[in-house]
This record gives structure tokens, C-alpha cells and sequence, in this order.
């Protein structure tokens, strides 16, 4: 089931589209978990052992594994599932969310400044290319066209529907399990001033507020159309969080600004050019003893060939480009090119902070890092990865 | 109509090799969330009803057909079946 959206912008959907959303949802957790795990066993019992012969016993790479599964034909029905249902995503909420449009702009004006929260766009800002160019995730529609206001909407939607309930209330488990682990692992630690970098609809911005409750949390990205949604769906929820349209690879912030940087899902639609710069930001306009934390998804070194070619589905058929070449990286190497010290780098995984209790939680992210096929991976035995740096 | 875009940017792949396959298969699955979005709406109506104080699945459970009824189910039945084979019947039709 898709998680009902818990704010004031919700989309009053008509039953039969509701109806639909539950089926995408549903065909996706089917996708996810029963179909991937037979994708897998067919790889192990009948793909890999003739790659093998192939191979003459060479170790396969993920493009091996790619190529060979690619006539496999449980690969073929997994993928064109799994590439339709992305699709359909989409299409189950844009009609409702038409309707509903002028509606709920007059909410958002209602509810924007409810929380003391604020907004501020930049209208000189030359949207990236990397959200242009594609349309990521096959979301129809250009992310940062800043005369849309549906893409907040649409993204919002989409990821309630796409989540199949992997992604906690607000859709925040990725913030709340990512400002938990450092609450609970760093407990003298206390931010003052939190940044959220490719925040979207703030989503994630949010758990950060909720953890630490007296920091100044604020949030940036490209598209004026996400941000607006974001100030507004805060508002209603009644958070105070601070948005700002920005580029992270230029951010708009005085030097040492910062205890902590965040991003989650954000480094994987930069190029590795970007993600250094981003990088290199974030370490300007951290505080001595701020830190840099990302959630992503774990880097292709640390898993086998099979795995990574599972995680790079995403860049292959999922309009996704980036995607492969940032996970192919050394992320030590990638926070060493920002101006972060080797030692002050750390890497973690964490199970979902919302479907456990706080005293498992706690427990869990004392152990260290346990990176496998089900890191960062939407599955019922998903656990988050996460890494970044100190600035000391 | 909706104005907003319901297709994103770019060329869709093509996972099967067979010309047709990619699409036959978005046909399937359109046609999954169509039929389940009809089982889910019935459900519902059952639902209302039982709300409104009509037993109504107990009743369907109950319900037997007049000999009227079962013609006119049979040959929807046969119609349906014809229907969804007709690739295959043009192609292959039983000598008779």
C-alpha cells in the first residue's frame, strides 16, 4: 500500500486511481522482493555457471554479469515489470494531482507560513544540466522548470506510491534513520545549524527537526517548483525548516555556517566533477568538528559483481545516468577531493529507524559497518548506507 | 485530458528481443491494474451495500441462477474465451 500522505497538500485522488496506486505499490514490493530473489537464484543456479565456462573461470565483472543476464529470460520479465511499473508510478498520480492543482496551491498559500518557516528563490539560477537534460527516474516532466508548480506534487506523490511502504510515515525514514544514527553513535554531538543539500520536497529535511529540535534546519536545491512544495508541506506538518534554492555545487553560505551537511538519494544524480564540488563546499562551509553525512547507496567496491549489477539497474533502464560512475568511485577518495582528511572519514549502514523500536536502534549503530546484497537496497530487509567526514 | 506530461524524455528499451514482446507486456500489466482497480471498486460497492444494510455477499453467495441466467453467463463465458484467443483462432483454427 502506498503511504497516505500526512500533510495538508494531499491530493484528494479519486477512488479508482487510488485503487490503481495500491496495484503499482503492490506490483513493485512484488517486483522488489519475490521476482529479485528469483532473479537471483536463476543468476546463481543456471547465469553464473555458464559465465563461468565462458569466463574460463575469470572472475566476472558486473558488465559480465549485465551481458549475460540480458538474455536470461527471467531477466527480461523482471526488468520490463519493474521499468513499467516505474512508469506507472507516475501516470497513477499526475491525473489527480492536475485536478487538484489549483486547490492545493491555495492550501500552500494557507499553510506556508504556519510553522515560522521560510523560502527563498533565486530566479537567476540556471537550473544544472543534470535535471534538464533527463528526466530523472522517468518522472515526466523537467524537475527544475520553475513554471511548473507540480513538480513538488509529483515527486511527493510518486514517492509514496514507489516507497511501497519501505520509506516510513512521512516518507522520512532516510532522514530519521540517517539523524538517529549520529544522535545516537555521536551523543555529545549537537548540531546548531543542519543543512539539507537536494532536499526536494523536504522530506528528509524534516527528520533532522524532528531529532534535533533546537537546531536551525535548512534545505536547498535547484527546482523553485520542489522548494515551494517543501516550504508549504513543512508548514503544514508544522516544522520550521528554512528553504533556499540553490545550487550545492555553489552554495550560497558564508564560511563556516554549518555543523552538519546532509544529503540522501542526492549524490547519485551529480556528475563526479559535481559531487566533488559539492564536496569541497561542504567542507567550506562546515564549522570546525561539523560533519559531512550521506545517505546513498554503497560503493560497487564493497560488493560482489552480481550485486553491483543489481544496484546499477537504476542507471541502465531508470534514466539514471550518473548513477553507476558515482557508485564505480572510492568515496574515501571522493571526501579526501573536498579537503576532508582520510582519517575523519567514516561509513556506516543502519537498520530503518522507523520500523524498530529506539532502544534496537540504538543498539544497532553501535556495530560496525555490514555492507551486502541488501545495503541500501528497497527489499523487507533493507538497511541504509551512509558515509562522510569529519572537519577537524 | 490531462495536460501535464505522462511520459517522460527518451527512448524506452527494449528487454525482449522479439519485436512486440516489450509492448504486449505494458499491455498485461496496464491491463492487471485495470482489472484490479474493477475487484477493488466491486469489493467496495459490496462494502456500501453491506453499510446500508443489505447482506449482499451473503446473497451472492446464496445466489443460484435460473436456468435463463446460466445461458446468458455461458455464453458470455464463450464470448470472453473467444475473445481473448483470437489471435490464436485466426491463425490456428481447429478443423472442425
Amino acid at each position: 500500500m502506498p503511504m497516505e500522505l500526512l500533510h495538508e497538500l494531499k491530493v484528494a485522488h479519486r477512488q479508482d486511481m487510488r485503487a490503481r496506486q495500491d496495484f503499482v505499490s503492490a506490483l513493485r514490493g512484488y517486483m522488489l522482493n519475490d521476482m529479485a530473489a528469483g532473479m537471483k537464484q536463476r543468476y546463481e543456479s543456471a547465469v553464473a555457471p555458464a559465465l563461468s565456462t565462458r569466463l574460463g573461470g575469470r572472475q566476472p565483472t558486473q558488465d559480465d554479469v549485465h551481458d549475460a543476464m540480458k538474455g536470461d529470460l527471467f531477466f527480461k520479465f523482471y526488468s520490463s515489470v519493474r521499468y513499467n511499473a516505474q512508469e506507472m508510478v507516475w501516470r497513477s498520480v499526475i491525473p489527480g494531482i492536475e485536478a487538484a492543482l489549483p486547490e492545493m496551491q491555495a492550501r500552500a498559500a494557507a499553510v506556508q507560513d504556519r510553522a515560522g518557516g521560510t523560502l527563498h528563490l533565486d530566479p537567476t539560477l540556471e537550473p544544472p544540466e543534470n535535471v534538464t537534460a533527463v528526466d530523472v527516474h522517468l518522472m515526466p516532466g523537467v524537475y527544475a522548470a520553475p513554471e511548473t508548480p507540480s513538480a513538488g506534487a509529483i515527486y511527493d506523490n510518486g514517492l509514496a506510491v514507489f516507497s511501497a511502504g519501505f520509506m516510513g510515515r512521512e516518507l522520512d525514514d532516510i532522514g530519521m534513520s540517517m539523524a538517529n544514527y549520529v544522535l545516537k553513535r555521536f551523543p555529545d554531538f549537537a548540531p546548531a545549524d543542519i543543512l539539507d543539500c537536494g532536499c526536494t520536497v523536504g522530506h528528509n529535511t524534516l527528520a533532522w527537526a524532528r531529532v534535533y529540535p533546537q537546531a536551525r534546519v535548512s534545505g536547498i536545491d535547484v527546482s523553485s517548483s520542489v522548494l515551494r512544495y517543501a516550504h508549504a508541506r513543512a508548514g503544514s506538518l508544522g516544522i520550521t525548516a528554512h528553504f533556499r534554492q540553490m545550487d550545492a555545487t555553489e552554495l550560497d553560505y558564508p564560511d563556516a555556517s554549518f555543523d552538519v551537511v546532509f544529503s540522501s538519494m542526492f549524490l547519485h544524480e551529480l556528475s563526479v566533477r559535481d559531487i566533488k564540488g559539492f564536496f569541497a563546499e561542504a567542507h567550506r562551509v562546515l564549522r570546525p568538528g561539523g560533519l559531512l553525512i550521506n545517505m546513498e547507496l554503497p560503493p560497487n567496491q564493497a560488493l560482489d559483481p552480481y550485486d553491483q549489477f543489481y544496484l546499477d539497474w537504476d542507471c541502465y533502464y531508470n534514466a539514471e545516468p550518473y548513477y553507476r560512475a558515482f557508485r564505480d568511485q572510492d568515496y574515501t577518495r571522493l571526501a579526501q577531493a573536498g579537503g576532508f582528511v582520510p582519517e575523519n572519514y567514516l561509513q556506516f549502514t543502519v537498520p530503518q529507524y522507523t520500523y524498530m523500536s529506539d532502544d534496537d536502534f540504538t543498539e544497532a549503530v553501535q556495530r560496525p559497518a555490514t555492507i551486502d546484497g541488501q545495503t541500501g537496497r528497497l527489499s523487507a530487509t533493507l538497511q541504509w548506507f551512509g558515509f562522510g567526514a569529519w572537519k577537524r | 485530458m490531462t495536460m501535464l506530461p505522462l511520459e517522460a524524455a527518451g527512448r524506452r528499451p527494449a528487454f525482449f528481443g522479439e519485436e512486440g514482446i516489450d509492448q504486449l507486456l505494458s499491455m498485461v500489466l496496464e491491463l492487471a491494474a485495470e482489472l484490479w482497480v474493477v475487484r477493488e471498486r466491486v469489493f467496495v460497492v459490496e462494502a456500501v451495500l453491506e453499510q446500508q444494510g443489505i447482506a449482499v455477499s451473503t446473497a451472492v453467495e446464496a445466489f443460484v441462477p435460473t436456468v435463463e441466467q446460466q445461458a446468458t453467463l455461458a455464453s458470455m463465458r464463450s464470448e470472453m474465451t473467444s475473445q481473448m484467443f483470437r489471435s490464436l483462432n485466426r491463425e490456428h483454427r481447429p478443423i472442425s
